[in-house]
């Protein structure tokens, strides 16, 4: 057998290798923040916190850095999926399920961010 | 493309010694899967903290416990590693730290600064 397999889709790869770094660097920026925010202006009692969520700008923020966790974590357990699961089903099932299990967190982040604006 | 069937495979996991790079980059991939397992439940902890002040209250007392103080640290530290071994892959990624000396000094200096942050994390709570 001397046929090449095929190559698949040159461009999806790196996609995925550009998304996550992408990902990341929100993900390290808003916890360099989130860290940064709370120490220096702690949030000390329900009040504080709940209207500190309640201003549009940190619910984005929390929204971005969410979407972001969700599709980093996603790329990142499809490549150790592709690394150590075998046979291709087993790999299918799994991925099958992280994705709607990270979809599912996702419209439920939806909801408790949608549900915190007053 | 003919698969040598004779050669040599070499994969006792006991046996292998694996440079502290090498060991980083695992601890990446490890620290990845098991803080993603955490996630329904620190949802779970952000929506009771925002429903009402006797929800906040209930799951600021849980905390305080010692069990959660103890798996708060052990996510503190895999949430660190995994930020500093991540921050060795994008500076991997612009050829920084790419001499070995260099690449070993940074795998080592991920490890320090996520027990600095567990350190620092312990006296605090």
């Amino acid at each position: 057998m001397n046929a090449p397999r095929s190559i698949g889709s040159a461009r999806a790869g790196l996609g995925e290798w550009y998304i996550q770094r992408i990902t990341s660097i929100y993900l390290a920026g808003f916890t360099i923040y989130l860290v940064l925010r709370l120490w220096l202006d702690p949030l000390p009692d329900y009040v504080a916190w709940r209207s500190w969520f309640a201003q549009g700008p940190v619910r984005l923020a929390w929204g971005l850095f969410i979407a972001s966790l969700l599709v980093h974590a996603w790329i990142g357990l499809r490549s150790v999926f592709m690394d150590y699961l075998r046979p291709a089903a087993l790999r299918f099932v799994a991925s099958l399920l992280v994705g709607f299990g990270l979809l599912a967190l996702g419209l439920w982040a939806a909801q408790i961010l949608f549900a915190s604006n007053t | 493309m003919e698969k040598n069937k004779t050669r040599p495979v070499f994969l006792n996991l006991l046996q292998i010694r694996l440079p502290i790079g090498g060991v980083v980059s695992i601890l990446h991939r490890a620290t990845g899967v098991l803080l993603v397992l955490t996630l329904p439940w620190l949802l779970y902890g952000l929506q009771q903290s925002l429903s009402g002040p006797a929800e906040y209250a209930a799951i600021m007392a849980r905390l305080t416990t010692l069990p959660a103080r103890v798996l708060m640290l052990v996510l503190l530290w895999m949430f660190a590693q995994h930020f500093f071994s991540g921050i060795r892959h994008l500076l991997l990624d612009l050829d920084l730290g790419m001499e070995k000396h260099a690449a070993r000094r940074l795998a080592w200096l991920t490890l320090a600064a996520s027990a600095l942050v567990l350190v620092l994390a312990g006296i605090a709570l």
